[in-house]
């Protein structure tokens, strides 16, 4: 019960910013997508691919309408993560409600997993069903004629648990009682690794992995100084 | 001896070289109501912020109800009611939200007809959101969030700063509410002196970290006093008598404030000093508190407990 009241909180105070992600993604992938659909039916600017043409599943890749809408995704993701970041650790700071909100009888392991819990939760919801509906849009043989490839939709969501990455980057950051240019940083600094170090790997599974590891190590660094941080 | 509900020992706080709480030893028996007062900077806030284990001290240790503070427990700390310091709520929030949201970790204990009774006394609209109310009208949604759940200890830091003298009176009256229950410890800080006058058992004054007194309120008006001597030459160059804070020398006349000079050592003093006559004037609580803490009397310490009496 005590979690639950403090993930509504949490996502209550994601809502704003979900809201603003999910419309920023849909209006400017949306965008995309409709531009170079039309493109397409006007100008024939793409490649088409006709019956019995042999093709390279990286031409498919390369050529995807769904690349720029995919660009858009990866931005507002890691806007949002970044976001929800400085809301859920830095506000409070400045606010002064880090008192309030961790003298209760809930131990800070369940208010940090309310936070955390939320901030998924948020990234997933405000950018995922945006994400399937654009896909399916293209998807549309009416649309567009070059085929979707089913792998830049999983890339999709792998744009999204970037975002989770750069809200772990940030919270840590925000957690960090050092001077912004000394170790401060240290927590963005390795979210920006990571997230490199995840859009340079061509197979998907090294990506999550990367991903995975990258979580791992920022959160525990989190779990460890959220528990023993004064406020 | 009553059973003690908040503990400190040898509590030390340094904010890098910054010594803000200095070897702090405090006892605060339960069913006290206990004023904390110093100056701005005292060390007040970081005091309290280390009781509830928001801070983590350079040395030494505290208890709250029998509980390590560096480990309160979900369980201890549902006892434990806490005003924080400029009434810091969600803004975002409305009154009713607040209560159904701090209600949640109070399942057993919130009392809904207490706060809705506080609520209607402080005649606060339920759906306005915190970010509307006034500074006032935060610290009595405060209070009364941190009332509702009935806890068994309540500290508040300086929950009357910023409010005009109407809306003070209400809140501490709203204060009186939990004195009025049995058995509940409360533990206070203020710049107020008239505030603490008017509900404390009890005083403990800080200054520059150390904890200067720690006793009854009747104690501390009782041991710090004003004595005017009059002589019929010149003043003494030198006084010299136990207890001295403060000496003032007006043309034939030697003002001195003392701390725990009991009057047959003035009198016996006044005598050897060959002052005509002298007379004690009763100082009220805030003129004590300043001379007390007087920045020339930093380190002369009083402290007088209970089995001092």
């Amino acid at each position: 019960m005590r979690f639950s009241t403090l993930l509504r909180k949490e996502l209550r105070e994601c809502l704003p910013w979900m809201l603003l992600a999910a419309l920023v993604f849909l209006a400017f992938g949306g965008f995309f997508l409709r531009a170079l659909a039309y493109d397409q039916r006007h100008y024939r600017y793409y490649p088409n691919f006709s019956a019995g043409t042999l093709v390279e599943p990286g031409q498919l890749t390369q050529h995807t309408p769904l690349l720029l809408t995919g660009s858009c995704l990866f931005c507002s993701s890691l806007g949002l993560g970044l976001i929800l970041g400085v809301r859920h650790f830095w506000i409070p700071h400045f606010t002064r409600t880090w008192p309030f909100l961790l003298h209760r009888s809930a131990g800070r392991k369940t208010i940090l997993a309310g936070k955390l819990t939320a901030a998924s939760i948020a990234l997933a919801l405000s950018l995922g069903p945006v994400w399937i509906a654009l896909y399916r849009y293209a998807c549309q043989p009416e649309v567009f004629t070059v085929p979707q490839n089913f792998r830049v939709f999983i890339e999709g969501w792998i744009f999204i648990m970037l975002g989770f990455v750069a809200y772990l980057g940030t919270t840590l950051s925000g957690l960090s009682t050092a001077k912004w240019y000394s170790t401060k940083i240290f927590g963005l600094a390795l979210a920006a690794i990571v997230i490199i170090a995840a859009i340079l790997q061509w197979r998907l599974v090294s990506a999550f992995v990367t991903i995975v590891i990258g979580a791992l190590l920022l959160l525990s660094q989190i779990v460890d100084t959220f528990l023993n941080r004064e406020f | 001896m009553s059973e003690i509900v908040l503990e400190t020992e040898a509590l030390t706080k340094y904010y890098g070289s910054t010594l803000a709480v200095d070897h702090f030893d405090l006892k605060i028996p339960r069913g006290c109501i206990c004023g904390f007062v110093g100056r701005n900077g005292a060390g007040k806030t970081t005091a309290i912020k280390l009781m509830l284990g928001l801070l983590n001290p350079t040395a030494g240790s505290s208890r709250l109800l029998g509980c390590d503070s560096s480990a309160l427990t979900p369980a201890i700390r549902q006892r434990i009611g806490y005003v924080t310091e400029g009434h810091r709520l969600f803004r975002w929030m409305t009154i009713g939200g607040l209560e159904k949201f701090q209600r949640s970790f109070f399942p057993k204990q919130w009392d809904d007809k207490f706060f809705a009774d506080m609520i209607e006394y402080f005649d606060l609209p339920k759906k306005k959101k915190i970010k509307h109310l006034s500074n006032g009208q935060r610290a009595q949604v405060s209070l009364a969030l941190a009332l509702a759940p009935n806890p068994e200890l309540l500290i508040m830091d300086d929950p009357t700063l910023g409010l005009d003298a109407a809306i003070r009176r209400q809140f501490l009256e709203g204060m009186i509410e939990l004195i009025m229950r049995q058995g509940r410890t409360v533990l206070f800080s203020s710049h107020i002196l008239g505030d603490v006058e008017r509900v404390s058992d009890r005083i403990v004054v800080i200054d520059r970290g150390v904890l200067r007194a720690n006793c009854s309120l009747e104690q501390f008006q009782k041991a710090i006093k004003k004595v005017i001597l009059s002589f019929a030459d010149s003043v003494p160059d030198e006084v010299n008598i136990d207890g001295l804070l403060h000496c003032k020398r007006i043309e034939k006349q030697l003002e001195l404030t003392l701390v725990g000079t009991d009057d047959e050592k003035i009198s016996e003093w006044a005598k050897s000093a060959g002052a005509e006559n002298y007379h004690i004037v009763k100082m009220n609580l805030e003129d004590q508190f300043i001379e007390f803490t007087a920045p020339a009397n930093h380190r002369r310490l009083f402290q007088w407990e209970e089995s001092q009496k």
